[in-house]
């Protein structure tokens, strides 16, 4: 049994002990916003907020996240940088099969507010983890670029 | 614009209307579907790339959840024979029959209640494997006794031949260029796998299968032919699909497999393909070799191409594409926008014990035009002409449109000389070849041009002369107003990222006026729409997007006589127009209102309203069936780092011209996503196997796709000629963009390298393959 925060309300999961968080957000939470593209821990699809920074989801054990906070992309539903963020991927096409956007958006946000100065080089780096294969990323770097940009006023 | 100014309608860069329940986690991807008393599927996959198989030995506990060959008597192999002479057919079995002839081939399908359980299972059963020769290169497959398909005399899939006696140009020609090149075997790697969900349904004595498709009906189709089912009791639903790229676009084993075990066993059944099965079972494409001999001028005028090509078919013939359409393409193609009027070209394909060949955005294309502009250069450096002129001197010019080429493809409009123009000048060459000679250090700057067309929407004609188990006829689509005024649209396409529940939207505004919020795309269901070869082929736009606009078309006809009535005006003296329908006097009434009066008024029709109602399918071709061909030119700026061997990418031009957009912030995505992915094909994604065919590459650590730190921002010229042929004048342009980056790169890299010496004939253009280069030249 492992007690959790998911999304604001406090959770007990019961699942064996080799279930990733992944799974176990999707196949017992039924919060299927959260993707799996690899499991290896490389495509950042499966990206979720952990302790207030993203993770990946399918290289964390359920069951060593006795205590934590988690936030999957159904979590900030009313969150207000995920709103900028929502209106600017959809401004500038930054995304094309969605499959990646969940993950994309998390890692994002984070970007957004701990780099509030980042350029495009920087925002490039820091979007090194999480793979897209629709869009090439201009999409995604622009509507990044302008968050921060409307942001800084 | 063709949108009439409303910002909504065909030309409109409408944001997508699917973006919200991405964007909101809110998608529905095939494994986030959940079916009660749902059970898990794992296969258990060969690990030998060819042997026979013995026996399979399963602990007596779990036999009821093993199922192998053996088990699935009643279940027809996958069958994708092409008609073209000489191919050679074999039958692809749903599990393993007799041996396994690549890595990763199913053995046998196993249930339970999870998969990892599932996976436990198939780790519990020993097979008695006999390792036989693997066949890992072409070229040896060709050579060798040893057999992927016994019953053959040899390897060959299908060997084509355009013939031309070239000996006179070959004893006069001052250029002789000769080249070999190879291209990787790669993975198509959308980010989502496959994934199948089956359910037998009694009561309808029906199978529902959910599969991540590009092609549900053309799944449904294959499904019957295997299973022994008639259509009506065969249901493909293919929810969102996160990408496709052509993985998609096939029937699978795994999908006939579960069809077949969700009615045995009689509960639903769901298999989801994890990364390690996608790379080590299935990378699937792009594998040519090439043999060019180029014959040119001291003009740089292309006189003659002599080509030997082979391209590396797998194991077996996929359905419904078969194993030969490759091959068979670079014959056809590998001239590209080109005019030159001797053409010779042998190809083959060749069967090995790896993955059967898929074709990948782009298909052929991406090879050859790697292959044709690396020529360009080679005659460019022969002739001391620079490598935008030489191309120019070459190009089908605009005032020669429409044009037949050498392989008789007629291209359809277009100005390709222009289109190289601005992209080499947005590159600015001058300050390139400033900065070039005034380098002498390890870090070198090259430059690289590549330019291509694109044949997009190919019909009935071109596939009927394929002879596949698929020929696309007319494209259909059906256009319904519900009784409150609303638009439902059903076309049998599917989209897998490409915003037509947004861009047939604009189709429909520019017909009706509809507002595109009020119009509802269905597809990806074969019980809602109707049949159709699916996407693929760059085909969705023109094709999909000229069968709405005639259901639309007709469905106004009907919409003007009841709206007239209503209003007491001449029939034939009212508009259609922004969601309304207008008599001269400037009277109106919407939609919604002549639906409500259809459906819930119906007193109030005239007496003589078509019967058939606001409900309207229609079928639609383009004039003709040979394609239309967008085209664009490729100029891009690398350094290379001569020590390291790596390759920095710098300004990266695209001028490209898909005809009219429906919608044009959807075309840049597309040509967007397809340069990154032609980009991960130029430098970074191989597939390497070792001697016994072993795939190397098992994690995306190892199989390496392009993150957004090795894209540069691309710089987009849009050119806008309309095809003579479409509704609107689009062009299919879906793959464009995956086509020219190798060749542009390659020619950018060499460009680099040419001082030195050194020259790179393979991709991907690693940065081992640029020091072997560079140490073969004595650096
Ligand atoms: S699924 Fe977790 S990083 Fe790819
Ligand atoms: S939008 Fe398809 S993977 Fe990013």
């Amino acid at each position: 049994m492992t007690t959790l925060t998911v999304n604001g309300i406090e959770t007990t999961l019961d699942v064996p002990p080799r279930t990733h968080l992944a799974d176990a957000l999707r196949e017992t939470l039924g919060l299927t916003g959260t993707h799996l593209g690899c499991e290896h821990g490389v495509c950042g699809a499966c990206t979720v907020e952990l302790d207030g920074s993203p993770a990946r989801a399918c290289i964390a054990f359920a069951a060593a996240c006795a205590g934590a906070v988690v936030r999957t992309i159904e979590g900030f539903e009313y969150d207000s940088v995920m709103a900028e963020l929502r209106a600017a991927f959809t401004a500038h096409h930054a995304l094309q099969c969605g499959y990646c956007t969940p993950g994309m958006l998390i890692t994002a946000r984070d970007i957004v507010l701990r780099i509030p100065g980042a350029d495009e080089a920087r925002v490039r780096r820091e979007l090194a983890g999480n793979l897209c294969r629709c869009t090439g990323y201009q999409g995604i770097v622009d509507a990044i670029l302008a968050v921060l940009a409307a942001r800084r006023g | 614009m063709a949108d009439g100014g409303s910002g909504k309608g065909v030309g409109a860069r409408l944001p997508r209307k699917e973006d919200d329940r991405f964007l909101r986690g809110k998608g529905r991807f095939v494994a986030d579907i959940r079916i009660p008393g749902m059970r898990e599927v794992a296969f258990l996959r060969g690990p030998i790339a060819h042997a026979r198989i013995g026996a399979i030995t399963v602990p007596e506990a779990h036999r009821a959840a093993v199922f192998t060959a053996s088990d699935l008597t009643d279940v027809a192999p996958i069958r994708a024979y092409s008609g073209l002479k000489g191919f050679r057919r074999s039958d692809q079995p749903v599990l393993a029959t007799g041996k396994v002839r690549h890595v990763g081939e199913a053995v046998a399908m196993i249930v339970a209640a999870t998969r990892a359980e599932a996976e436990d299972i198939a780790g519990l059963i020993d097979i008695a494997w006999e390792p036989l020769p693997a066949l890992v290169d072409m070229a040896e497959a060709r050579a060798t006794t040893t057999r992927v398909h016994e019953e053959w005399p040899d390897n060959i899939v299908l060997e084509t031949f355009v013939d031309d006696d070239l000996s006179d140009i070959a004893a006069t020609a001052p250029i002789v260029i000769r080249r070999s090149l190879r291209t990787a075997r790669q993975c198509m790697s959308p980010i989502e796998g496959r994934g199948v969900v089956a359910e037998w349904d009694g009561r309808l004595d029906q199978l529902v299968m959910w599969s991540s498709a590009q092609m549900p009906h053309i799944t449904r189709s294959g499904l019957s032919e295997c299973l022994g089912l008639d259509h009506g009791q065969i249901r493909v639903i293919s929810p969102d699909v996160g990408g496709g790229f052509g993985y998609k676009g096939i029937l699978l084993p795994e999908e006939v497999a579960l069809g077949w075990l969700a009615r045995r066993i009689g509960a639903p059944v769901r298999w989801i393909e994890d990364r390690f099965e996608q790379l080590s079972a299935n990378a699937n494409c792009r594998e040519h070799a090439y043999e060019l001999t180029a014959y040119a001028d001291g003009e740089g005028t292309l006189l003659a191409l002599d080509c030997e090509a082979m391209v590396d078919a797998g194991a077996y013939s996929s359905y419904p594409f078969s194993a030969c359409l490759e091959a068979a393409q670079i014959a056809s193609i590998l001239p590209g926008p080109y005019r030159f009027g001797r053409y010779r070209c042998r190809t083959f394909s060749v069967a090995t014990n790896k993955p059967p060949i898929l074709p990948y955005r782009g298909v052929a294309r991406t090879g050859v035009c790697y292959a044709i502009e690396t020529v360009m250069d080679a005659i460019a450096e022969a002739t001391g002409i620079d490598i935008e002129t030489v191309r120019q001197r070459n190009l089908v010019r605009s005032e020669e449109m429409p044009y037949t080429n050498v392989t008789n493809k007629v291209f359809d409009s277009g100005d390709y000389p222009e289109a190289l123009r601005r992209a080499a000048a947005a590159l600015d060459i001058p300050t390139l070849r400033a900065q070039q000679a005034s380098e002498t250090g390890p870090v070198r700057t090259g430059v690289g041009l590549s330019i291509f067309c694109e044949q997009g929407a190919h019909g009935t004609a071109v596939y009927h002369g394929w002879g596949i188990p698929m020929v696309p006829g007319h494209e259909q689509a059906q256009a319904r107003l519900t009784p409150d005024g609303v638009l439902e649209l059903r076309i049998g396409a599917h989209s897998h990222g490409q915003g037509m529940e947004t861009s047939l939207a604009q189709v429909a505004h520019t017909i009706l006026g509809i507002n595109p919020a009020a119009v509802r795309l269905v597809h990806g269901d074969t019980a809602l729409t109707p049949y159709s070869t699916g996407t693929w082929g760059s085909r969705s736009a023109v094709m999909s997007g000229g069968a709405v606009a005639a259901a639309c078309e007709t469905l106004a006809k009907r919409i003007a006589a009841i709206g007239a009535h209503l209003l007491q005006a001449e029939a034939g003296s009212v508009r259609v127009e922004d969601g309304s329908v207008v008599a001269p006097g400037g009277a109106s009434v919407t939609l919604r209102e002549v639906a409500h009066t259809w459906y819930r008024a119906p007193q109030l029709l005239p007496r003589d309203v078509d019967p058939a109602g606001l409900d309207v399918t229609a079928g639609y071709k383009p004039l003709s069936d040979g394609g239309t061909f967008s085209y664009a030119a490729h100029a891009c700026a690398v350094t290379v780092d001569t020590e390291t061997g790596f390759v920095t990418l710098g300004r990266y031009v695209i001028a490209e011209d898909g005809g009219v957009c429906l919608n044009p912030m959807i075309v840049d995505g597309q040509v967007l996503g397809g340069t990154a992915q032609g980009i991960g094909t130029a430098l970074y994604e191989e597939m390497p196997y070792d001697g016994e065919a072993q795939p190397l590459a098992a994690s995306l650590a190892d199989y390496l796709l392009p993150g957004a730190g090795e894209i540069p921002r691309i710089a987009i010229e849009h050119m806008e000629t309309p095809s003579p042929l479409t509704r609107f004048g689009q062009k299919g342009i879906g793959e464009s963009g995956a086509i020219g980056p190798p060749a542009a790169i390659a020619n950018a890299v060499n460009d680099a390298l040419r001082p030195l010496g050194a020259r790179v004939d393979a991709l991907p253009i690693t940065p081992r393959r640029i020091l072997e280069a560079l140490a073969r030249a004595g650096r």
